[in-house]
C-alpha cells in the first residue's frame, strides 16, 4: 500500500512559521519614523480579525471600513473550516510550538485524545460576549488571540528583550574586552547600534503591568500542560466565532470504513479533538485543518474531500452541539457581567479619574470602551513610549486600554502616529493640525512642589520645552520673600488653559522626577463636553465684575 | 631671461623674503593665525529661495572660518572633530530654533579638507533626538557633506568632574570631550531665562542632568564653559529668534540677519551674539559671569574683529 508522505503537514507548518514571523515583522515595524505616517497594513492582523469587526459593529454601530477585510476570513473558513486557527493565527502556532516543545519533555503525547463537552465553553464566552457587545461592551476582545499576543509581545516580551540587548552590550561597551587583537566591541556596538537606531522605539522602553499581562499570557501557554492548544479548543472567543462560521465547510474530512479499524491513531496527533470516536464523530467546528490525522493514518483511512454543496449530508459531520439552555445561561451571564462593569461610578460616566488621559483623537469614554481592544499597537508606535496601558486607571472594562503616562513620557507635538495605527479608530487618524486643536488634559502647578514657588529659585524648565508657539505655560516675575528678609526676583511659571493642550512635557522634563512640580489631569480635554471646568476667556480690555 | 644672482641680490632677495615672512606674524592685519574673531555679513540682495539661502550661509561660513587663518588652524591632520550645533528642537530651519544646516555642512567639509580623521556630528536634543536631527536638516546635511552622525546614548554619559563653581560633577558625554577638537556652533536665539541662547549656553547639550541649571544659568554655565575649554566657537546669525525662546515654532519671532561669527573669544561671541538680538552684553548674566571669571572679554570691540562683507 502506498504510504502518504506527510509532506502536508510540512507545508502548514512552514505556513504557520512564515505567518507567524510575519505577525513578529509588522510588531518591529510598527515604530514612529520621523516625517511619516505609518502605514495601513501595519495593522494587516487586527483588519483580518471577524470578531472585532462583529463585536466594533455590535457595540459602537459603526464600521472601521478597513476591517471588513476581515470578511475574507469569513469566506475562508466557510470554505475550507478553521484553517485560520490551525495554519494563521499566530498565538495558534505559538501554542503549537508550546505542544511540541512539551511533546519532548512529556513524553506521553501518544494518548487519544477525543472531544471533551467542556470545548464547548469557549462558545458560551462568545454568547456572553455578543450579549455584552449588543450593550455597548467590548470588553472580550481583550481576549482575542491576536490582540493577546501583540499586547505581550510588545509590552512584555519585547521590552524583556531590549533591556538584555541594552545591558549586554553596554558592559561590553563599558569593559571592551579583548580576544588577542579582536575587540568584541567592534561586532556589538555596530549590532547595538542597529537595533537602537532601527529597531527599538526608544531607549529603556518599558510598560507598567507586564507583570499581568505576562502571568496571563505564560498561563494560557503552561495549560498546553493540561491538554494541547488547550486556549485554541476551550476559551479561545474568535476559535469560537470561526467554529460557528465552520459548521458545515465545503472541505471535509471523509473516513473510509472499509479501510478504517478504529485504531483510533489519527486522535493522537489532533490539534483540535475534533472527533469526537476513533476514526468517526468529526466536528469540523473543532477541527484545526492540522491534517494530522489524515498523515497519520496508517492505512490511509482518513482524508479531506472537497464537498462544494454544504447542505448534503455526505461526508457526514457532527454539530457543534450547544444546548438552548447552555445559550441562555450565556446571555445572562453576559448581562450580568456586563452590568458589573458598568455599574460602577466611572461606567456610569459620574466620575473622570484625572490621570486617565486618553491619547489625542480618543472618542469619549463609552465610544472609546466600545471600539478599543487594547491591543497595543499605539503603544508600540508611541515615540516617547508615554503611551501605557492602564491597570486601575479605566476600570476593569478599561483594562489594558492605553492611557498616556506624563512621567514616562509625554505626547509629542507633530506626532499623530497612535491615531494611524489604531484597528478600530478608538483614536481617531488624525492630521497635525487637527491634532493641534485637540486638548487631551491640562496642566497645573503644584505650588507646594514647584521649586520657584516652594524655594524661591528660578527654574521654568517647563516653559522652555512646551511646545506650543505662543506658550500655554507663561512667566511672571516675582518679588519673593527668602530667609531673614532677602527678596530675590524671579520668574513665576503660570499655564494658559486656553492654550494648553496637555501634552504633559511639562511634567515629563520638571527636574522633580519623583513627584513633579506641574501634574496634567483630564481636565478640559476636549472629548467630553461634561468634562470642561472651565469657561473660555472673553476678550475684553475691561475688568470682569468679579 | 636667463640671470646667475650675484652674492649681493641673493642676499638682498632673502632679506626681504624672511621679512616678508615675518610681516604677517607682527602685525595684526595680516596675521590670520592671530585673528580672535571674525564678522561676516551678507549685503547683497535677499535669498529668495532655500537654495540661495544655503549658498549665502556656506559662503559666510567659509569666509568666517578663513578670516581666523582657515580651518588648518584649529584641525591637524588626523584629528578627530566634533562639531556641537544646536540641534535642541524638533523644528524646521525656517524657525530658528536650531543652528542652519548649511552652516554645519560647510564646517564638516572645512575641517574634513584640514585633514580631519574623523568628523563627527551630534547633540543632547531637549526634543526627540530622531525627530530633531531630521526635522532640523542637520543629520541629512552633515551625513551628505561626509560626517558621522552620532545620537548620544543616555547610558554612556559618565559623572565628571568638573570642579566648576556650582557645578561639582556632572554626567557629560565621553566621546566628545576625547575628540581632539570639539567645534561649538550654535545659533543665537532667545531664551526665557537666560535671556539670550548663544555659544556658552549650547555646551548644555554635552551633558545630562542639565535640568538644575536654570537655577542658577551664569554660574553653572561659566563652570561647563570652563570645563569644555572652547577652541573655535561660530555663532550663526543667519536667522535668529527674538521671543519664545528657545523652542519657537512662530515664524513671526524669527528675524533673518545673514550674519556670522567665529572667534576663539566665547564671551566676545556671545556679547556680539547678545548684540544681534538687541540686547545689552550686560543683560545677559552669562556673558558677565563670563566675563568676571577671565572665560573672554565682553567687549569684542577689543579685540578688533575682522569684518567682511559679502555681496
Amino acid at each position: 500500500m502506498k504510504r502518504r508522505l506527510p509532506f502536508r503537514r510540512w507545508i502548514r507548518r512552514v505556513m504557520q512559521i512564515v505567518f507567524l514571523l510575519a505577525f513578529i515583522g509588522l510588531i518591529f515595524a510598527t515604530r514612529p519614523v520621523p516625517g511619516e505616517t505609518p502605514s495601513w497594513w501595519l495593522k494587516a492582523y487586527f483588519l483580518a480579525d471577524p470578531l472585532i469587526l462583529l463585536l466594533t459593529v455590535l457595540a459602537a454601530h459603526a464600521v472601521p471600513l478597513l476591517a471588513l477585510f476581515s470578511l475574507v476570513t469569513v469566506v475562508l473558513t466557510v470554505i475550507l473550516g478553521r484553517v485560520f486557527c490551525g495554519w494563521i493565527c499566530p498565538l495558534g502556532t505559538v501554542h503549537a510550538m508550546t505542544g511540541w516543545a512539551l511533546d519532548k519533555v512529556q513524553k506521553p503525547a501518544k494518548r487519544r485524545d477525543t472531544f471533551s463537552p467542556w470545548q464547548k465553553a469557549k462558545y458560551y464566552i462568545l454568547g456572553g460576549a455578543l450579549v455584552m457587545a449588543l450593550l455597548g461592551g467590548h470588553w472580550i476582545t481583550i481576549f482575542d488571540p491576536l490582540v493577546l499576543l501583540y499586547r505581550t509581545a510588545t509590552t512584555s516580551i519585547l521590552p524583556a528583550a531590549q533591556w538584555g540587548i541594552e545591558t549586554g552590550a553596554n558592559a561590553v561597551y563599558q569593559t571592551d574586552p579583548r580576544l588577542g587583537r579582536f575587540k568584541l566591541t567592534s561586532v556589538t556596538e555596530p549590532a547595538y547600534q542597529y537595533l537602537r537606531n532601527h529597531v527599538f522605539v526608544l531607549p529603556k522602553q518599558a510598560f507598567l503591568g507586564t507583570g499581568l499581562i505576562l502571568a496571563f499570557f505564560i498561563a494560557i501557554l503552561a495549560a498546553n500542560a493540561y491538554r494541547r492548544r488547550f486556549w485554541c479548543r476551550y476559551l479561545c472567543p474568535l476559535g469560537a466565532l470561526l467554529g460557528l462560521l465552520a459548521k458545515r465547510p465545503m472541505l471535509r474530512r471523509a473516513v473510509a470504513s472499509e479501510s478504517c479499524n478504529e485504531c483510533g491513531l489519527c486522535t493522537t496527533a489532533c490539534h483540535g479533538a475534533s472527533a469526537s470516536g476513533f476514526g468517526s464523530g468529526w466536528k469540523p467546528s473543532e477541527c484545526f485543518v492540522c491534517l494530522n490525522c489524515s498523515t497519520t493514518c496508517p492505512r490511509d483511512a482518513c482524508e479531506f474531500t472537497f464537498q462544494p454543496a454544504i447542505w448534503r449530508k455526505e461526508p457526514a459531520v457532527q454539530p457543534v452541539g450547544l444546548t438552548r439552555r447552555g445559550v441562555l445561561w450565556a446571555a445572562v451571564g453576559g448581562l450580568a457581567g456586563f452590568a458589573f462593569l458598568r455599574t460602577t461610578p466611572q461606567g456610569r460616566g459620574s466620575v473622570y479619574h484625572p490621570r486617565l488621559i486618553r491619547p489625542p483623537g480618543s472618542r469619549p469614554e463609552p465610544d472609546f470602551l466600545a471600539r478599543c481592544t487594547a491591543c497595543g499597537m499605539c503603544m508600540k508606535v508611541c515615540p516617547t513610549g508615554g503611551l501605557q496601558p492602564a491597570i486601575t486607571e479605566a476600570g476593569l472594562e478599561g483594562l489594558f486600554t492605553p492611557h498616556l503616562v506624563p512621567i514616562i513620557g509625554y505626547c509629542d507635538y507633530t506626532c499623530t502616529a497612535c491615531g494611524h495605527v489604531c484597528p478600530t479608530e478608538a483614536i481617531r487618524p488624525l492630521t497635525e493640525e487637527e491634532k493641534h486643536q485637540i486638548k487631551i488634559g491640562l496642566a497645573a502647578f503644584d505650588v507646594t512642589r514647584c521649586i520657584p514657588y516652594v524655594y524661591g529659585r528660578n527654574c521654568v524648565v517647563c516653559e522652555e520645552h512646551c511646545p506650543i508657539p505662543e506658550k500655554a505655560i507663561y512667566c511672571v516675575e516675582t518679588e519673593v520673600e527668602l530667609r531673614e528678609g532677602k527678596k530675590r526676583l524671579i520668574k513665576l511659571p503660570k499655564v494658559d488653559p486656553e492654550k494648553c493642550i496637555g501634552c504633559g512635557v511639562c511634567e515629563y522634563v520638571c527636574p522633580l522626577d519623583d513627584a513633579p512640580g506641574i501634574r496634567v489631569i483630564t481636565t478640559n480635554e476636549t472629548r467630553h463636553e461634561r468634562h470642561q471646568a472651565l469657561l473660555p476667556e472673553v476678550e475684553s480690555e475691561e475688568e470682569l465684575p468679579y | 631671461m636667463h640671470a646667475k644672482s650675484t652674492r649681493r641680490e641673493f642676499l638682498w632677495h632673502s632679506a626681504v623674503a624672511t621679512g616678508g615672512l615675518l610681516l604677517p606674524a607682527q602685525s595684526s592685519w595680516a596675521a590670520p593665525s592671530e585673528t580672535k574673531m571674525a564678522i561676516t555679513k551678507w549685503a547683497g540682495p535677499a535669498p529668495q529661495s532655500p537654495a540661495e539661502f544655503a549658498k549665502i550661509a556656506t559662503q559666510l561660513t567659509e569666509q568666517a572660518v578663513a578670516a581666523l587663518g582657515g580651518m588648518s588652524r584649529f584641525v591637524k591632520r588626523g584629528d578627530v572633530v566634533w562639531i556641537k550645533p544646536n540641534i535642541g528642537w524638533d523644528r524646521t530651519p525656517e524657525l530658528g530654533a536650531n543652528t542652519n544646516p548649511d552652516v554645519v555642512a560647510t564646517l564638516v567639509r572645512l575641517c574634513l579638507d584640514a585633514g580631519a580623521k574623523v568628523v563627527k556630528v551630534g547633540d543632547n536634543p531637549c526634543d526627540l533626538a530622531q525627530k530633531a536631527y531630521a526635522s532640523s536638516g542637520i543629520a541629512d546635511a552633515a551625513r551628505k557633506a561626509g560626517a558621522q552622525v552620532i545620537f548620544l546614548d543616555r547610558d554612556r554619559f559618565r559623572e565628571m568632574d568638573i570642579k566648576g563653581e556650582r557645578v561639582k560633577s556632572i554626567p557629560v558625554y565621553p566621546e566628545i570631550v576625547e575628540s581632539d577638537v570639539v567645534i561649538n556652533v550654535p545659533i543665537a536665539k532667545h531664551h526665557v531665562l537666560a535671556t539670550a541662547t548663544l555659544c556658552m549656553k549650547n555646551y548644555m547639550g554635552v551633558i545630562e542632568n542639565r535640568r538644575v541649571f536654570h537655577q542658577d544659568i551664569p554660574t553653572c554655565l561659566a563652570d561647563i564653559t570652563r570645563f569644555m575649554r572652547p577652541t573655535l566657537c561660530l555663532l550663526d546669525c543667519t536667522r535668529v529668534m527674538l521671543a519664545h525662546g528657545p523652542k519657537g515654532g512662530n515664524i513671526q519671532d524669527v528675524a533673518v540677519r545673514l550674519t556670522l561669527a567665529a572667534g576663539t573669544d566665547i564671551v566676545a561671541l556671545d556679547a556680539f551674539g547678545a548684540e544681534m538680538l538687541g540686547r545689552k552684553p550686560t543683560d545677559i548674566g552669562s556673558i558677565v559671569k563670563g566675563h568676571q571669571v577671565g572665560l573672554g572679554t565682553m567687549d569684542y570691540r577689543s579685540l578688533q574683529p575682522k569684518e567682511i562683507t559679502l555681496s
